[in-house]
């Protein structure tokens, strides 16, 4: 008969051990009662700050729930650790991957002109008549060979404008020359067109059928709410959208079909409703999204009649209306929420190009404008209608990709607003949630980094990520739902 | 009356801080994080002295100036707190980022 001497170690291996080791971590104020601590990749735990003091002093006791929960986040080594540097390093390294990839996604304005005369407009949009704000030919074949040249192998091509259906012929003629590009480089790409639905034929629907084009509208609520501040001459812009939504799922699919809302001052009572228009609509999405500070929202002064607090209390109760709707048994998810999840608990962090470290503008995103110039994000472009350049990269007919991309309009602003070395960035708990709008601080403040105690930016993320960890910690039928969206 | 070591007079909160206990780096970190509650001016240093004016926004009333310092000196702590952990996790930081980034071709080596 076969013993088995078991090798066990010694009882005392298993004692509890006084010392550890803080791994790299950020802290700090969570709400009244609690610190919150986190790692570069996104764990967290929270604490009261009695246990916070004892860890950061090397006092907290081996058995507690507390040395359990940070020790399992990578927030504290000791003798058990074996791998869990290699562990944090790996974490670190898939989320930092993205990066590496380069450029992903490519706007191609194609004109400027557009049949709507939105209130909130961000860019400045020019009269159907004038023919003189569309992309060339020219300028579209050196935006496609500029695409081309980023070595990322997953290609989005979006087409803008304007209303970018005006040009459907160039629209064509990108998606076709883009495709075929895409095949020999051996890339993936896809194309998605934003647009008002108001001249979706069927000819459009056809051809984005053939080439699997996905679409983008914006639907800013109920009729009333969304014709309000959507002007459509000669009749209601949300019955334009709401039949091309049907026209085009019917024939290319429930998926193909996307929308997004801006939050107005109009919106701010009405979360619910608007909320519920996307489901009527048979939405499983909605994006509760800030105004931005440029174009025609400035000019209007729209973007002055609200503020972060304003914002904040509409996002909150559009999130509860949500998780309602999903406890009711209908799927519907917050993309904002999701993205700041998927910071928290991916691997492989968000792609959402607008919070990034370093920040998206370039690296992450880059535009075509009508008229040959290129832009570091679509907000450079909108705050260079605005007559602020700072963000405008060079342009297709003069300057080469080296050129664009190694300018400094685009390497300054990236170096200078990395979070990891802003003032007050590099110290906040919040960083791995969070990310770099030089744009919006160029905007606000006069200066890409901007000065985080006086930004709104910085309150509006403060102030959304605390809520959704608050729900995560302290609702757990919220914490169920809203993990799937993770 | 508050029970912070700290003169109102005129209109400004007055301070000084010993620099063996607290850190000049994390006494301008502090009062960067609460410059929309009140400006915190550093005047010269005497020996291991930091003298601080809280200056308060127009309109403010002594309440609020007391209530911005009371932040302050919460703030200082974190921020000093923050400025140990990162000296005592510099080489791990250090380590896990090195390890991380190994296998790229990134980093020249002579």
């Amino acid at each position: 008969m076969t013993s088995f001497a078991a090798p066990f170690r010694d009882r005392s291996q298993f004692a509890p051990r006084a010392d550890y080791r803080l791994a790299p971590l950020r802290f700090g104020r969570f709400d009244a009662h609690r610190y919150i601590v986190t790692n570069d990749v996104g764990e967290y735990v929270l604490l009261p700050r009695e246990q916070l003091v004892a860890f950061l002093g090397h006092q907290l006791h081996v058995s507690s729930d507390a040395y359990r929960a940070l020790k399992s986040r990578h927030l504290l080594f000791d003798q058990d650790s074996e791998c869990a540097i290699d562990l944090l390093a790996l974490k670190y390294r898939t989320r930092a991957e993205r990066i590496a990839s380069f450029t992903g996604l490519f706007m191609f304005v194609v004109t400027l002109r557009c049949d709507h005369s939105c209130h909130y407009c961000q860019v400045s949009r020019q009269t159907e008549d004038e023919a003189s704000f569309d992309m060339t030919l020219e300028y579209a074949d050196r935006a496609l060979e500029f695409t081309f040249r980023s070595p990322s192998p997953n290609i989005k091509i979006e087409l803008q404008g304007g209303e970018p259906l005006l040009r459907f012929d160039l629209v064509r003629y990108i998606v076709e020359r883009g495709e075929d590009l895409g095949r020999k480089a051996h890339k993936n790409i896809a194309f998605v067109i934003a647009t008002n639905m108001t001249r979706l034929t069927d000819e459009v629907i056809a051809f984005c059928k053939r080439h699997d084009v996905c679409l983008s509208t914006s639907l800013d609520g109920p009729a009333d709410l969304h014709d309000q501040h959507r002007p459509l001459r000669g009749g209601s812009s949300h019955a334009a959208t709401i039949e091309g939504i049907v026209r085009a799922r019917r024939a290319l699919g429930q998926d193909a079909v996307s929308a997004l809302m801006t939050t107005t001052p109009a919106s701010l009572a009405r979360c619910t409703e608007i909320i519920d228009e996307y489901v009527q609509r048979g939405f499983h999405s909605v994006f509760l999204r800030a105004m931005s500070p440029y174009g025609f929202a400035v000019r209007t002064s729209l973007i002055r009649r609200y503020g972060v607090e304003d914002w904040l209390a509409f996002y909150k109760r559009g999130l509860a209306h949500v998780l309602e709707v999903n406890r009711r048994g209908y799927r519907l998810r917050e993309e904002y929420t999701a993205i700041l999840l998927q910071k928290l608990f991916s691997p492989t962090g968000s792609s959402y190009v607008d919070l990034q470290s370093p920040a998206g503008i370039g690296i992450g995103g880059i535009v075509f404008n009508y008229d040959g110039a290129v832009y570091a994000s679509d907000e450079g472009r909108m705050l260079a209608e605005m007559n602020d350049e700072s963000f405008k990269l060079g342009h297709l007919g003069s300057d080469s990709y080296e050129d664009i991309m190694l300018s400094d309009a685009l390497l300054d602003p990236l170096e200078a607003t990395l979070l990891e070395s802003a003032p007050m960035c590099s110290d906040c708990p919040f960083l791995p949630c969070c990310g770099a709008d030089p744009v919006f601080h160029r905007a606000t403040m006069g200066e890409p980094v901007g000065h985080k105690a006086f930004s709104a930016f910085c309150a509006r993320q403060m102030g959304s990520i605390r809520h959704v960890i608050s729900l995560l910690e302290d609702d757990m039928s919220a914490r169920r739902i809203l993990m799937e969206w993770v | 009356m508050s029970d912070l070591p700290i003169v109102i007079e005129n209109g400004a909160a007055h301070v000084t801080l010993d620099l063996r206990v607290y850190r000049l780096t994390a006494i301008k970190k502090a009062a960067y994080t609460i410059a929309a509650q009140c400006t915190v001016a550093l005047g010269a240093q005497d020996g291991h002295c930091q003298h601080l004016t809280f200056l308060a926004k127009a309109g403010a009333t002594e309440r609020s100036l007391l209530e911005a310092s009371r932040v302050f000196f919460q703030e200082l702590l974190d921020q000093d707190l923050r400025e140990q952990i990162s000296e005592e996790t510099s080489a791990v930081r250090t380590l896990v980022l090195a390890h991380a980034f190994s296998k790229t071709d990134l980093i020249r080596r002579t």
